[in-house]
């Protein structure tokens, strides 16, 4: 009788067990200005507001990540920051720009999470904690990228074209906040071998992903080996959101494009060639 | 094969282990094997997609998207891939106004793209007449009768079949009846070809069944890489992820396309082949029997 | 009356008003925000120093990388005095720099 209810548990759980899994299945493909779109809740829903709804494609339009990400301290995973409105009405994380003095684009940036509602009338939390709510952007996200160069998957969009040809010119100093720095001295690219036979190898360029990271954002905390090969990962742990994962599943261009890193025709019959 | 009897007498615990186990048998027979295509829908019917969530609240009626014929035009690819379709039902989330700024059918159904030699009615304009609201039954049309455009058995007339009545799609293209293409112009980005895997074998678990001999080259064709990696099959060491018929007959892994778009699961000897030929021979990895 | 007397009188009590203007009798809130002022200026310049540097680690010898890491750590103290927000900024901003440095210096002796 215990036998009987044990492989029935085992038929049940085999039957129901990959329905709550995340693989066998499609992932939805978010829209292209859906992607990048991370949902805040540090201290929102304890002080009875929405959850904030930030998307990347426009602050990424005209900042760096590091200056986000490193010198205004934001985590690379909702969640790992903390941020609160007393944090930003002191002039900190968001509201480092979000404080109704700085001057952007001949505007003054609105301030976020002051004590008061604005003049005109709107409900200034909304504005941000808008999980649920319709809410009218300033910037609308098919006008706004209208020229820019096409990619596919992600936003679309071809984020280094755009600034290659001028459509976009990401900051990388807030003033008052970032460490003056000088220009950063270039790591050469490398070629990293991909473990399936017949995948092309990846050759990755150190050069663009500091030009809008610098260094303290990946090393150590994503990536802490500190000689090329002694961190062992693989595409799972990618997938997973590990290694280049934490950036290339939610805001980078999605893993989806396979053949945005392995670009390196396979050798036949030698080495894979390294740098 | 439906009435499985169970032992009126408690014996020992191995012989009951053994009949529940022919109960499971039965179970997955009747999941996947019915009785000759007995389960099948009319093969005009098979591949039919209803666009929308169950009991939803709607305007019009729900889409009726038939797979048959953009598969003939079109790549799997083109659309869940370059355009970005779900694969499952209500997956998308496809709304009018997407439509109407040319995303997901709006791609193609803009009334301006060319298709042989006339242009692709547009689909879910901004602004519609009054009077010409029954244009949108054209795809809106659950419940409605709609003359269509093409017509399942003149279409298919000529078409290679499979032994169940639906169309052999392979074996089409390969008389070159059909010649889906893969670039949609002003949408697709064409990539350099990635060389698809050698065939490999899957052993199967069932000691009933043959293994199988999966052929990347076929999928590829049609799919390309994304539309399986790495949402469906995320390992890329073969055996990392195990899943079975159970699952695959849920809809998931293989039963995502099969038994649903492409050729059902009711024809296991198109992937159970009947003899494994041995490693090294244009496959890879070993047959778990001789 | 004697003018020295009365000069003397004005001088002391000016002087007086200024010792007692430049430092007052001591109240909570304005030692407070003084010290922060003093403080954050100060460890803002040394954190600028020492981690504006980040972008050329790869270019220090170890003995450099190590004397940056140690002047990190003789920061965190001082950091740890601040006000909540601030603090909580601040060591992250620091121990990201430190971190780096502390990368590079183990690839350097690595090697």
């Amino acid at each position: 009788m215990r036998l009987k209810i044990f492989l029935s548990i085992i038929l049940v759980l085999t039957l129901t067990g990959a329905a709550l899994g995340q693989t066998g299945v499609k992932k939805k493909r978010p829209l292209p200005a859906d992607f990048g779109r991370v949902v805040l809740n540090d201290h929102a829903a304890k002080a009875g507001l929405a959850p904030v709804v930030f998307d990347h494609w426009s602050h990424r339009s005209w900042f760096t990540c590091r200056v986000c990400h490193v010198d205004l301290t934001f985590g690379m995973k909702t969640g790992s920051t903390g941020v609160s409105a007393a944090d930003n009405m002191k002039g900190f994380y968001c509201g480092a720009c979000h404080n109704g003095k700085m001057s952007f684009q001949g505007r003054k940036v609105f301030e976020s999470c002051a004590a008061k509602d604005p003049a005109d009338g709107t409900k200034r939390c909304d504005r941000c904690h808008s999980l649920g709510k319709q809410v009218r952007r300033d910037y609308d996200f098919a006008t706004y990228t209208a020229r820019f160069p096409k990619e596919r998957f992600g936003n679309g969009i071809d984020w280094e074209k755009a600034e290659d040809e001028g459509y976009i010119k990401p900051v990388d100093v807030l003033e008052g906040t970032s460490t003056p720095r000088k220009s950063l001295s270039i790591q050469k690219d490398f070629a990293l071998g991909a473990k399936l036979a017949g995948m092309p190898d990846i050759i990755f360029s150190h050069k663009k992903h500091t030009v809008w990271n610098g260094c303290e954002l990946c090393h150590p905390e994503i990536f802490a080996g500190v000689t090329k090969g002694t961190t062992k990962y693989s595409m799972v742990d990618i997938f997973e959101g590990r290694y280049c994962g934490a950036c290339h599943t939610t805001v980078a261009f999605p893993l989806l494009d396979c053949q945005r890193c392995h670009t390196r025709p396979v050798q036949t019959g030698g080495g894979k060639g390294a740098q | 094969m439906n009435s499985c009897a169970k032992p009126r007498k408690r014996s020992d615990a191995m012989r009951r282990s053994v009949l529940y186990w022919i109960g499971a048998l039965c179970l997955c027979l009747s999941l996947t094997a019915g009785a000759e295509g007995k389960n099948l829908p009319p093969p005009q019917d098979y591949g039919v997609t209803i666009m929308g969530a169950p009991g939803e609240q709607r305007v019009l009626p729900a889409v009726r998207f038939d797979h048959w014929l953009h598969r003939a035009f079109y790549t799997c690819r083109l659309c869940h891939v370059d355009l970005g379709f779900a694969m499952t039902r209500n997956g998308t989330g496809v709304k009018a106004d997407m439509n109407a700024q040319g995303l997901y059918c709006g791609a193609c159904h803009d009334g301006q793209r060319v298709h042989g030699n006339r242009a692709i009615f547009a689909a879910c304009r901004t602004s519609i007449r009054p009077e010409a609201a029954a244009e949108c039954n054209r795809c809106h049309s659950v419940g409605i009768p709609v003359k269509r455009m093409y017509d399942y058995d003149s279409f298919t007339r000529k078409l290679p079949k499979q032994k169940t009545g639906l169309v052999d799609w392979e074996k089409a293209e390969e008389q070159g009846f059909i010649r889906p293409s893969d670039i949609l112009r002003g949408v697709s980005v064409v990539r350099p070809r990635m060389i698809p895997q050698g065939d490999f074998i899957i052993n199967s678990r069932g000691l009933w069944m043959t293994d199988i001999i999966f052929s990347h080259k076929k999928h590829a064709d049609w799919n390309g890489c994304e539309v399986c990696h790495p949402d469906i099959f995320p390992s890329v060491k073969k055996g990392t992820v195990r899943y079975s018929m159970f699952q695959i007959a849920e809809g998931e892994y293989c039963g995502l396309c099969h038994d649903r778009v492409a050729f059902p699961l009711v024809e296991c000897q198109k992937c159970h082949v009947k003899s494994t030929p041995h490693p090294g021979k244009g496959v890879e990895g070993a047959a778990s029997r001789p | 009356m004697n003018i020295r007397l009365h000069i003397s009188v004005l001088v002391t009590a000016l002087t007086a008003a200024l010792f007692l203007m430049e430092s007052p009798l001591p109240s909570h809130d304005t030692v407070s925000a003084r010290a922060v002022a003093y403080a954050q200026d100060s460890w803002q310049k040394e954190f600028d120093d020492i981690c504006s540097k980040t972008q050329d680690a790869m270019l220090f010898n170890v003995e450099e990388l190590r004397n940056l890491i140690a002047r990190c750590d003789a920061l965190k103290p001082r950091i740890e005095k601040l006000e909540a927000s601030e603090r909580k900024v601040a060591t992250k901003k620091l121990s990201v720099c430190r971190d780096l440095y502390e990368f590079v210096r183990e690839a350097k002796e690595k090697k």
